[in-house]
């Protein structure tokens, strides 16, 4: 047999994956199916973030770029929908939208659906909130929405000829707005934002991104350029403070059980690995 | 083609676009129009829109070489690979026929783009989990005083970036913050700075026709290598 002559050592240090993998399933479908309910302590930087938009003057004008992919919708999504929530909430905020993503139309259009802001924030289209599409270029698009946003795009995402909403009356660049969102998946949108839009213009500017992103987009946070930088698995704690409990909060559950899961499994890896060091099976 | 056609008129155009885009970013030329604009605020917001108009372009023509490439290796019946093309055109035929005939926003499209693409890329992508966690059961061990900060760094951020932990153990968000404020950020600032000295000095190069990578293949002739 292949086990045969093998210390435990060996074996705790050569755990098949399959096995690995099954407990994270179950460790990962439980509280998905059973909400445990584990506290969710509020960071500084989402706290930021929901003091940021609290304290928008009435009228204010947000610009929010969906510049995430289909892959990233589990992690940016819901915390797309808390801070749309948040804006709704508010009640005399403007949200204008665009997409350097290629999906973020489509992915817009879900957030929206799971929203409801007509049914339960009594927004209406093109008076509260608008999507203007996705523009292609990234970073051009971006310097271009900002030095003159008509020159760019004319029409909304459905293709309706934007002089016909009256939420897009005054706004001609990014002076016109009061607080600059993204959400992203990639570092040409998180990172462009600071280039075309803070530097040139010294826009609010706030974006939530993969949690992997975060260490890349602190420096900018830690000099000023960005005033709140969030991963999408913080979308917990932004629905507790918005007063939405939704799929962050269950994922919070979910990301402190996977993560304590890590943790017992690098224990193990170690413990097996010295302890075959100094039973004298290691090198 | 002579050297001017290839090199020299294309080198000249991006110079004097850059130039211009440069200018308008640190300069007011006058003469300013009624709206505080002036000349060059203008011509750079033309040039930034053929930009965007040129990449909304790149991405039909992508598509349209996607099915030149992939039409080859139907056409030859290229093992392992023909019926990967032939599927892939056949689902670009059908998303883009729905997108065109009933609209990019409509219900159908919808319906597809959430059936089938959202649903398959999330995922992917959310299979990493699996790899990420096999990967640090095997890859994270103390086998020297290198591998052993690596975990003592890893082991603190994983604990700190799960939500619960951090109540029950508050001493993990300062470290934590000591970790991602200090020492990431230090570091990544030294990697920003670095990336970014380089793209000023390969717009230099590219500005003055020493960089000739976006040109295409070109002879050394063409380069300016027999010049030297």
């Amino acid at each position: 047999m292949s086990g045969q002559g093998k210390s435990i050592w060996d074996k705790l240090e050569n755990i098949p994956r399959e096995v690995l993998y099954g407990i994270l399933l179950v460790v990962f479908v439980i509280p998905m199916i059973y909400p445990l309910g584990l506290p969710v302590p509020i960071s500084a930087n989402v706290r930021k973030w929901y003091q940021t938009i609290e304290d928008l003057p009435p009228g204010s004008v947000v610009m929010i770029d969906f510049g995430y992919s289909g892959g990233g919708e589990p992690e940016l999504g819901p915390m797309a929908v808390a801070v749309y929530r948040h804006l709704f909430t508010k009640g005399d905020i403007k949200v204008i939208c665009m997409s350097t993503s290629i999906e973020g139309t489509q992915l817009w259009d879900k957030a929206m659906a799971e929203i409801r802001p007509e049914q339960r924030f009594g927004a209406q289209y093109g008076v509260d909130y608008i999507h203007i599409g996705y523009i292609a270029g990234t970073e051009v698009a971006m310097a271009a929405i900002g030095k003159d946003l008509r020159a760019t795009t004319s029409t909304d995402y459905k293709g309706n000829s934007l002089d016909q909403y009256p939420i897009m009356d005054g706004i001609v660049d990014a002076h016109s707005f009061d607080l600059l969102i993204c959400y992203t998946t990639g570092g040409d949108q998180s990172e462009g934002w600071v280039r075309q839009w803070y530097t040139v213009y010294g826009s609010p500017y706030m974006c939530s991104v993969l949690a992997m992103m975060v260490p890349t987009m602190l420096p900018y946070q830690n000099a000023g350029q960005i005033i709140s930088v969030t991963s999408g698995a913080q979308a917990g704690e932004m629905e507790g403070l918005v007063g939405f409990p939704a799929r962050g909060i269950k994922s919070a559950d979910v990301i402190t059980l996977t993560h304590l899961l890590c943790l017992v499994y690098v224990a193990i890896g170690n413990i097996a690995y010295l302890g075959k060091r100094f039973s004298g099976g290691g090198k | 083609m002579s050297v001017t056609v290839k090199k020299t008129i294309p080198v000249v155009i991006v110079a004097v676009v850059a130039f211009i885009v440069m200018m308008d970013y640190f300069l007011l030329t006058p003469p300013v129009d009624v709206a505080g604009k002036s000349w060059t605020s203008t011509t750079v917001t033309n040039l930034q829109n053929w930009g965007v108009i040129l990449t909304a372009f790149a991405l039909g023509f992508g598509a349209v070489n996607l099915f030149y490439f992939h039409s080859k290796h139907i056409s030859r019946r290229t093992p392992g690979q023909w019926m990967y093309s032939l599927w892939l055109l056949i689902v670009i035929v059908i998303f883009t026929g729905i997108g065109v005939f009933t609209g990019p926003t409509s219900d159908q499209y919808s319906w597809l783009y959430n059936a089938s693409y959202f649903a398959l890329s999330a995922t992917v992508y959310s299979s990493l989990g699996f790899y990420m966690t096999s990967g640090l059961y095997r890859a994270l061990r103390f086998k020297n005083v290198e591998s052993g900060i690596f975990l003592v760094v890893g082991f603190i951020v994983l604990a700190r970036n799960a939500p619960a932990f951090a109540v029950y153990f508050p001493v993990l968000r300062v470290w934590g913050s000591f970790i991602s404020d200090v020492l990431t950020t230090s570091a990544q600032r030294g990697i920003m700075i670095g990336g970014a000295l380089g793209a000023i000095s390969l717009g230099i190069r590219t500005m003055t026709g020493r960089e000739t990578g976006f040109l295409g293949k070109l002879t050394e002739e063409e380069r300016g290598g027999g010049i030297e």
